[in-house]
């Protein structure tokens, strides 16, 4: 797309996505499109990583839920014992501070992460993800004095926010909740879009189309990967935030694989390495289980949702975006450059 | 409490007798259970009792002369698709009550929605205490909580020989299994049986042998068992081949139906606490409404260890359908001050809720009935 | 000191299975760079083959365990056949998609098919466990392991021995000068693809009588599966055995002698620290860390 019309069309998105409270107020479809909005949120985090860098994090989900409980606990308040006779403690803040506290503890842990993993490519750095997760699911059973383990931590606040002329609000009603959240999806996008244009981004392309080539000029590889993983992360956790304050309950269960799943399929059917991949991703699988609700018996969802999948994967092996830029691009090209064009389509 | 029953199910067929099938709308009642995933095989069975109780009552006339429905939605076991799950049955089918969510996780992820919509719900199977302790309510529970059901195990713990002396235990890692632990253990305690060893194991778990082995080493004498039935079925097997040689006594409404097939070699029985015994319907504190209830069930050719978990469900309707009665209009605010006014004899004993947690914003909770069913060689007595 | 007898029995008896389940694994992965997302839920497949076998048609218990395996051989050529020869060159994510996808698709499907409710497989062995002194084991758990240790072997030599292990390894090692030489590398794809669901399968018949046999049982052990291959090295096949045993001991007196709540973990803390000390696994590989 071109210069001037992509940031049109993208911003003509946002508002009429922003307007669905007036146009379909049904609180139904916003409960649903929020539920979805967030997990958009962990799949543009992703496409970060799996799709600039090339790497599959199947772990994403820890940093989801590290977010989720950062953010409950830091409202929450707790006080633990941390050895040696030392309590560590916590009076409850406010909820902008678990907010912020979700972003930094899963940009800490994606440091960690990515000064391990990146020790190793592939498949392995695929499976040491998916340990990660499994051993903080472990964690977060077990440490039950600060997580309250399987007992979930209940009772988190729901949002809230300053809003000029009001003070300090709830946001409970549905289209509240919903601008926050898409407002924080906008944001994600437009930090993961700043980053894919500047030197770094350039970096991880390079590196994720010729590892040893992009060595050989000497881009530092492993310090470019780890600063992804760490602002990957950080939104991640951000949208793990928003899960807690949502849903307002928060078990081990958060680092399911079952989310790390929806999350990378969203971001591959949408088409990965482009930045409206995962929106759209997200919005065909953010809403497909609640469309076959209803439609079959629950296996026969569960089916449905695995062959959509597989087709998917087979039939549009680059995602939706890109097939669809590709064939618009394709019948551009004849009256533009054709070097624009292939710049476009790569973009 | 016979009479009133029989009274209010004739009372009800009498005007659906003039015309064959009903014409007026359906009233709706919404139930989210685990139907797929881990734990579905536990929430089939809950799924199942609530449909043949829709099939029961409706047969005799529904409820205000209107039939009942039941729209059930699957919440995968997992607490996210509980809540989409509600979200989808108040939102979109407007339902004025709802039914669930069997893991105490799902139901607790489910209470906020509940204070939200304003809608009330039937809790059928969680234990845990904050459930009704937390100020909602919209919450009303039949099932018992873990100290409900130690307090009746206690009851009866004088008629063991060799009297129970020490107790160590075997408990899934989660609310359920941790709850038990922690109440078990409290009330035997004060009955002046201390605790040995507690073992846990995470709810996948299918090789427990470094757990019995550890357990083997404690010298009490009875081994208390809280997990699902499938891996209380792998638990007791399992201490067989590591000789454990305890006593095993099972929680939660339990049952290793798969041992009555194929018994434990070595003449080993074990003890189990349930809500309802489906070997005995006679046994039962209102024997007539057990004996319908497991005949529907067993007209369906379901599994019959079904019985000792279906009936939460089936219970769970008889509670919503007798509140929508009382409050005599379809609306969840009118259903919710209704329930308080609930007094019905269900499978498990007669259903009447009780104010719990702080004053003002009370929840409701059921005092049920426990049973203690002994299993040896493959044959079934009640203790 | 009798704990810990009984804690390395059990840890031989679990590390045994451990290491079947394991190879099927890394032998795909090795052979094909295929991530078998699929493993968990052809281990499920095989042990409903053998409880519809044994306890439905009442066939004998020993050719069930064949059938069941032979079953799963046959499932995962299908696999190969519809799913991965029409992905072959695909991302490395593509594919692991598409398994996980048919993950799912079987999963469901066998909850469909069969119900929620475990099942419990009938065998022929006594129920009463042998004892040796201070330790006890049952004979059924001892047949497991020794037709574990009879499939590792006969596998063993199957690929060092025949002439289809050849072309396996061949490829393995080099899928292009493989080809030139003559091996038919879509062929060795699909025979490797069966074996390994085979292998697979027959984990979970002869696994099916010891545990009990449920729709979401493949769930933990594909998880399983991966921490056995990664500590033994991905591709590595004496390595899955290695590792099969190690997470075997590990969990076994880990769980009985530190805490059992964090039994599960243990195998995948190993797997970092492994990973975060030496990546190539336990056992050296010949290469490959990217």
């Amino acid at each position: 797309m071109s210069a001037v019309l992509a940031p049109l069309l993208g911003w003509s998105f946002a508002a009429a996505m922003a307007s669905v409270p007036f146009l379909f107020p049904d609180p139904y479809l916003l409960a649903v499109l929020t539920s979805a909005g967030i997990f958009i949120i962990g799949a543009i985090s992703l496409n970060l990583l799996l799709g600039y860098t090339g790497q599959l994090s199947l772990g994403h989900a820890a940093f989801f839920g590290l977010g989720a409980y950062a953010s409950a606990l830091a409202t929450l308040g707790f006080d633990i014992a941390i050895g040696f006779g030392l309590r560590l403690r916590l009076d409850p803040q406010p909820v902008w501070v678990g907010f912020l506290s979700a972003v930094v503890v899963a940009g800490l842990f994606g440091w960690l992460l990515g000064r391990l993993a990146f020790r190793v490519r592939g498949a392995y750095f695929v499976i040491i993800t998916i340990c990660f997760a499994q051993v903080l699911r472990m964690v977060s059973l077990n440490w039950v004095e600060l997580t309250q383990g399987p007992m979930a931590l209940t009772g988190i606040p729901p949002f809230a926010l300053w809003l000029p002329g009001q003070g300090v609000v709830e946001l409970t009603s549905k289209p509240q909740t919903y601008w926050l959240v898409l407002g924080v999806a906008v944001l994600a996008f437009l930090i993961v879009r700043q980053i894919v244009r500047s030197r770094i981004g350039r970096a991880l392309v390079a590196l994720r189309e010729n590892e040893t080539l992009a060595r050989s000029v000497g881009i530092r590889v492993t310090h470019y990967l780890v600063i992804a993983t760490v602002v990957s992360a950080g939104i991640a956790g951000a949208a793990g935030s928003l899960f807690a304050h949502y849903v307002r309950i928060i078990d081990p269960d958060v680092f399911l694989f079952i989310y790390t799943v929806t999350m990378v399929i969203m971001v591959v059917t949408g088409g990965k390495g482009t930045l409206w991949g995962p929106v759209v991703g997200g919005l065909i699988f953010g809403l497909l289980p609640d469309m076959l609700r209803g439609a079959a018996r629950p296996e026969a969802q569960w089916i449905a949702y695995g062959l959509a999948m597989i087709l998917l994967v087979m039939f549009l092996p680059r995602g939706i975006v890109p097939a669809f830029t590709g064939l618009l691009a394709g019948r551009r090209a004849r009256v533009v450059l054709p070097a624009a064009a292939a710049r476009e389509a790569a973009e | 409490m016979l009479t009133r029953r029989t009274a209010l199910l004739s009372g009800l067929a009498l005007p659906a007798l003039s015309r064959t099938g009903f014409a007026a709308d359906p009233i709706r009642i919404g139930m989210t259970q685990p139907l797929t995933g881990a734990v579905a095989a536990s929430g089939n069975y809950v799924a199942n009792g609530a449909k043949i109780a829709v099939d029961v009552l409706n047969r005799a006339g529904g409820v205000m002369g209107r039939p009942i429905e039941l729209v059930l939605e699957d919440n995968k076991s997992n607490p996210r698709e509980a809540v989409a799950a509600v979200e989808k049955l108040v939102l979109r089918d407007k339902v004025p009550a709802l039914i669930g969510a069997w893991s105490s996780t799902f139901t607790l992820a489910i209470l906020p929605k509940l204070m939200e919509y304003k809608v009330p719900m039937v809790v059928e199977t969680s234990s845990a205490a904050r459930i009704t302790t937390s100020g909602n309510p919209y919450v009303f529970r039949i099932a018992p909580t873990s100290e409900m059901e130690a307090i009746g195990f206690a009851e009866l713990v004088g008629k063991y020989t060799p009297a129970i002396r020490k107790i160590d235990f075997l408990s899934v890692n989660n609310d359920f299994g941790r709850g038990a632990t922690e109440k078990y253990g409290a009330i035997l305690g004060a009955k002046g049986i201390p605790t040995g060893r507690v073992e846990t194991m995470t709810p996948e778990a299918t090789d427990l042998s470094a757990q019995l082995t550890a357990l083997k080493q404690s010298d009490g004498d009875t081994l208390f068992i809280t997990t699902g039935v499938e891996q209380l079925t792998l638990a007791m097997r399992q201490a067989i081949e590591q000789r454990v040689g305890k006593r095993i006594v099972s929680t939660g409404g339990s049952f290793p139906d798969a041992l009555i097939h194929q018994p434990l070699p070595g003449g080993a029985h074990s003890d189990h606490v349930l809500f309802y015994a489906p070997w005995f319907p006679e046994k039962a504190i209102h024997p007539e409404i057990a004996k319908t209830y497991t005949e529907e069930w067993n007209k369906h050719g379901w599994e019959f260890a079904g019985l000792t978990e279906g009936f939460r469900g089936y219970d769970a309707v008889l509670t919503v359908a007798e509140a929508v009665r009382i409050a005599g209009k379809v609306e969840p605010e009118a259903i919710r001050e209704a329930m308080w006014k609930v007094q019905i004899p269900g499978v498990n004993g007669n259903i009447h809720f009780q104010k719990e947690g702080p004053a003002g914003r009370e929840s409701g909770q059921n005092q049920p009935n426990v049973y203690i069913v002994r299993l040896a060689d493959g044959k079934t007595s009640l203790v | 000191m009798d704990q810990a007898l009984q804690h390395l029995v059990n840890g031989t008896v679990l590390g045994g299975t451990y290491a079947l389940l394991g190879i099927g694994l890394t032998l795909i992965f090795g052979v094909m760079r295929v991530v078998n997302f699929t493993h968990g839920e052809l281990y499920a497949f095989g042990a409903y083959m053998a409880y519809g076998l044994v306890s439905l048609l009442g066939l004998n218990f020993y050719l069930s365990l064949l059938l069941a395996a032979l079953l799963g051989a046959a499932l995962g050529a299908v696999i190969e056949r519809v799913l991965l020869r029409p992905l072959r060159g695909a991302d490395i994510d593509s594919v692991m998609l598409a398994m996980i996808g048919a993950a799912l698709v079987l999963q469901n499907a066998s909850m469909w098919a069969w119900g929620g409710v475990a099942k419990l497989v009938p065998s022929p062995f006594d129920g009463m466990p042998l004892v040796f002194g201070p330790v006890s084991v049952l004979p059924l758990r001892l047949f497991v392991l020794g037709v574990a240790v009879a499939l590792l072997l006969a596998f063993w030599f199957l690929l060092d021995r025949t002439r289809a292990g050849i072309a396996m390894r061949a490829t393995f090692q080099d899928p292009e000068t493989a080809a030139l030489m003559g091996v038919r590398v879509a062929w060795v794809g699909t025979a490797t693809f069966a074996i390994g669901s085979g292998l697979a399968a027959a984990a979970g018949a002869l696994l099916g009588p010891v545990f009990m046999v449920s729709p979401t049982m493949g769930d933990l052990v594909g998880l399983k599966a991966f921490a056995i291959v990664i500590l033994g090295g991905l591709g590595n096949l004496p390595g899955a055995v290695i590792g099969g045993f190690a997470l075997g001991y590990v969990e076994e007196f880990g769980g009985g002698f530190l805490s059992t709540e964090y039994r599960d973990a243990f195998g995948f803390l190993l797997i970092i620290l492994v990973l975060a000390i030496r990546p190539q696994g336990l056992v050296a590989a010949k290469e490959r860390v990217g």
